[in-house]
């Protein structure tokens, strides 16, 4: 597959329509009240996934080979730990 | 090596747009990284505190700016695509429609801080309040901010100042409003669901 192909519009039309998808799944967790640290930790990973969709196929980096690959992928990945680990604790001491 | 497989090389090894928005970009992440952290870690000691006045958010709100952003977003990948197709008509179209999704967001996000600040609600108010007001609001500001840039790039592409061959200016203030994008989608889930 080519490049155009493989990051062009068609691609990044169904990351759009996957975007809004999840966002809205997203927006009936919260409407629907869901709590527990095992509904949190999946909102935050479903988060993650769609940033990392952003940053792979919108910002155009899924083409970028090297150090210049992995920018979002590692902002995703430090903030999501520290994200994760704090509502765990929030759980496992409240 | 060609022209052409030297421009090739290039693409492959740098992201999109100017080195300096990255590292811009970079810059910015840090630090909302450090802010969302910072909430995370808050929380922990305040848990009843946020869960309850999380609830008086406007979820609807966020999901209507949640749509406007991720939309704005998919218009600016077509306005890129277009000017490297060389249609600059089309590029400004993609443009100035993502630029009214920008001003959705700026609407509904102002109708919020109004409900917000007519109560009497501040960022003294409470820890929560404190953390929702800043966060959003240094947010809005980059809204603000991408706009202005899209703005920029959508007159000099209006005026014929980019082409097929040369549009680094269009991808620069692409990337920048991707990252406007970006930060909201992890901005949305953590201040107005997860609990």
């Amino acid at each position: 597959m080519s490049r155009q192909k493989k990051y062009g519009i068609r691609p990044c039309t169904w990351v759009y329509l996957f975007l809004m998808f999840f966002s809205f799944v997203t927006f009936l967790i919260g409407q629907a009240g869901l709590s527990g640290l095992e509904v949190a930790l999946a909102v935050l990973f479903l988060a993650m996934i769609k940033g990392q969709l952003v940053g792979h196929y919108f910002m155009g980096l899924g083409s970028v080979r090297g150090i210049w690959h992995w920018p979002v992928f590692i902002w995703l990945f430090i903030p999501g730990i520290l994200i994760g680990t704090a509502f765990y604790l929030s759980y496992s001491t409240g | 090596m060609t022209a052409a497989v030297a421009v090739a090389e290039k693409q492959n090894r740098y992201p999109p747009g100017d080195l300096v928005i990255w590292i811009f970009i970079l810059a910015e992440l840090l630090v909302f990284a450090a802010f969302f952290s910072a909430y995370a870690f808050t929380r922990m000691n305040n848990v009843e505190l946020f869960n309850e006045f999380q609830q008086n958010l406007d979820r609807q709100a966020a999901l209507i700016n949640t749509f406007a952003l991720i939309t704005s977003s998919y218009f600016v990948v077509r306005a890129v695509s277009a000017i490297r197709e060389g249609n600059s008509q089309h590029c400004v179209r993609w443009l100035l429609a993502a630029l009214v999704m920008g001003v959705v967001f700026l609407l509904v996000k102002g109708g919020e801080y109004s409900h917000h600040f007519g109560e009497g609600i501040n960022l003294s108010t409470n820890t929560f309040y404190m953390f929702y007001i800043s966060l959003t609001f240094f947010h809005f500001m980059h809204v603000i901010m991408g706009m202005v840039i899209l703005a920029a790039v959508a007159v000099k592409a209006q005026k014929g100042g980019y082409s097929a061959e040369e549009h680094t200016g269009v991808e620069t203030g692409a990337s920048y409003w991707h990252m406007v994008d970006l930060l909201w989608l992890i901005l949305f889930p953590l201040v107005y669901v997860m609990r």
